[in-house]
């Protein structure tokens, strides 16, 4: 640590400002994933706001309401309680005998597939989200260092400027002539 | 005078917090009055089932009298009813019925409080959120006390909490912003009301190196004490403290002391004891370098205490507004909202073992202020005599009319 902390008379809310102050240090105005996670999930709401589109869809995506599950069983099944065990039985039963009028396993292999390239889509739309965040971020800091750094050019060349006017200016009238430098390359 | 305290569950073996609170609280109390605790047969609190015999019994010297649960808690029904009321647009009605479904439900209980309260000189009704206390509250209002137990979760926002705030004499708060929190939902200002919190079953002797001896830790460590869950922020408490071990080649261990709920990732570093007895607690936070205390909902965090009694610094999670508040109060433990506070406040910690002392001095010096016995005792005992002055100004002994003047 940077900083020392007196044993005596501890001001845990001075120690916790001590600690800020050094994170922000160390940063050097880069922001934190959770920072990045944050800004970028606010930026998303804004985006999808602006396009009335509901601004929780990476959560809503990823919550049990939209069903991505799809496996060789799901044509099958069925949600109505005992009548629907019933009526798996049969469907089961009568598997062989559909499958004289069509072939579903294809189907049934592309839904699986694109079930899962769903799932996939998702967690690659949220982390590009995130990403294109912290790029952004990152460009606007640089940005702002270019300028700032600009700015610290400009002031020394002036200041150099000026120095140099002084130092001629002190130069006294009897002083030797100062060599003079040479052309290169 | 004749107390009755009203609670969801009761027992020696539940560790829940606004139980575990309760029994301390009747059982002190107990010195200084007729104590009886009203509550359910229920000894877990998912599902509520009827495991304790209905009828009386003694438990620390206190009576308790017990009730059997009508319904026991459907998870799937009480789901339903949890995401149309926290989700939805809904009627009060729902509201209700969602209480309904969280329970205890036992209709038995609020009956014998309508019948019976008036042989009661006080009533102390704990945890604002469940059935009982609600019902109880509404039962006999001019007879309660209550202790919320209230956590930022947003459950007291419902529509029906409010007014119950408004109900009973007096309101027991456990800390300054549990009180600012339900004051502002429910314009309660004219309850009277107080700061106490609550005391700890605290050992007459503790022995760091036993614990060392016992579980063959010899090296530093920080401890957790509690439920290892995600509610109380135990993966993100873990996930920091790997990042921490390796970003800073720190040689700090985390020793994890109760019921793990969710997975503990395998590491050396992380040390799980699983659920320990009383005094192998003691014996482990008087050799733990500090506690870590990584939950964002907390009402009082009785281990927070407990660690400030045995002198030790806390690092606690700043987005609890109570355990940052305490922390600063105390000036006894710090805290961290994010990974970059949480990293730079454990490295000050690990290598200060000065700042270590003074903070876990101020923690004892704040328990010892705020939280010992004799002050929680007096709080309460003040409370119950002010409700007692104010009622007799309401209602003066009136000399009985005669017979004759009787309708």
């Amino acid at each position: 640590m940077s900083f020392e902390i007196q044993s005596t008379d501890v001001d845990v809310e001075e120690i916790m400002r001590l600690i800020r102050k050094r994170i922000e240090e160390k940063r050097q105005g880069l922001y934190t994933d959770e920072e990045i996670r944050e800004i970028a999930e606010h930026r998303l709401d804004a985006v999808l706001d602006a396009h009335e589109f509901n601004s929780d869809l990476i959560d809503d995506f990823r919550s049990s309401r939209w069903n991505f599950r799809f496996d060789p069983r799901t044509i099958y099944e069925s949600s109505r309680g005992v009548v629907g065990r019933l009526l798996e039985s049969t469907r089961g039963l009568l598997r062989p005998v559909q499958k004289l009028f069509w072939n579903p396993n294809p189907m049934i292999a592309a839904l699986s597939r694109q079930s899962d390239l769903n799932a996939f889509y998702i967690q690659i739309f949220h982390n590009l989200v995130q990403e294109v965040t912290k790029l952004n971020l990152e460009v606007q800091n640089l940005k702002n260092r270019v300028l700032e750094l600009q700015g610290r050019l400009e002031f020394q060349i002036r200041r150099e400027k000026t120095l140099e006017t002084m130092v001629l200016r002190d130069e006294p009238a009897d002083a030797p002539p100062r060599p003079r430098e040479e052309p290169r390359g | 005078m004749r107390l009755a305290f009203v609670v969801q569950r009761y027992g020696l073996e539940i560790a829940g917090g606004a139980e575990y609170h309760c029994r301390l609280i009747a059982e002190h109390l107990a010195r200084h009055a007729r104590v009886e605790v009203l509550t359910t047969c229920a000894k877990d609190y998912i599902r509520w089932a009827n495991e304790y015999a209905e009828g009386i019994e003694t438990i620390n010297g206190v009576t308790v009298r017990r009730f059997k649960v009508k319904r026991t808690r459907d998870p799937e029904k009480f789901a339903a009813w949890s995401r149309r009321v926290f989700d939805e647009s809904h009627a009060p009605g729902d509201e209700l019925r969602w209480l309904e479904a969280e329970g205890p439900f036992s209709p038995r209980l609020i009956r014998f409080l309508q019948r019976h309260a008036e042989s009661y000189d006080h009533i102390v009704f704990f945890s604002y959120r469940y059935y009982t206390t609600y019902h109880g509250v509404l039962a006999a209002p001019h007879k309660a006390m209550l202790v919320p137990t209230a956590e930022d979760d947003g459950v007291y926002r419902l529509s029906i909490f409010p007014p119950l705030f408004r109900r009973p004499r007096a309101i027991v708060y456990n800390s300054p912003e549990e009180r600012d929190m339900i004051v502002k939902s429910a314009q309660n200002e004219h309850v009277l009301g107080d700061v106490v919190g609550v005391g700890s079953a605290l050992p007459a002797q503790y022995d760091p190196a036993r614990f060392r001896d016992r579980f063959g830790v010899k090296d530093h460590f920080a401890l957790y004490v509690g439920r290892i869950d995600r509610n109380k922020g135990c993966p993100q408490m873990l996930d920091y403290f790997l990042r921490f071990r390796r970003d800073r080649g720190s040689q700090l261990r985390l020793v994890l002391i109760g019921q793990a709920i969710v997975g503990i990732p395998e590491n050396e570093a992380v040390l799980p004891l699983g659920f320990l007895a009383d005094q192998d607690k003691w014996d482990a936070l008087a050799a733990a370098d500090l506690l870590i205390m990584p939950s964002a909902l907390e009402s009082l965090s009785i281990v927070t205490l407990e660690a400030w009694w045995a002198e030790r610094p806390v690092l606690a999670n700043a987005k609890c507004a109570v355990l940052r508040g305490q922390c600063l109060r105390s000036n006894a433990g710090l805290y961290y909202s994010n990974y970059d506070e949480f990293s730079e406040a454990l490295t000050l910690l690990d290598q200060n073992p000065e700042l270590r002392h003074a903070l876990g001095r101020n923690g004892r010096a704040y328990y010892d202020r705020h939280y010992s016995w004799e002050v929680i005792e007096e709080k309460y005992l003040r409370l119950f005599s002010i409700i007692a002055r104010q009622s007799a100004a309401q209602n003066p002994p009136a000399t009985r009319p005669p017979e004759s003047a009787r309708a």
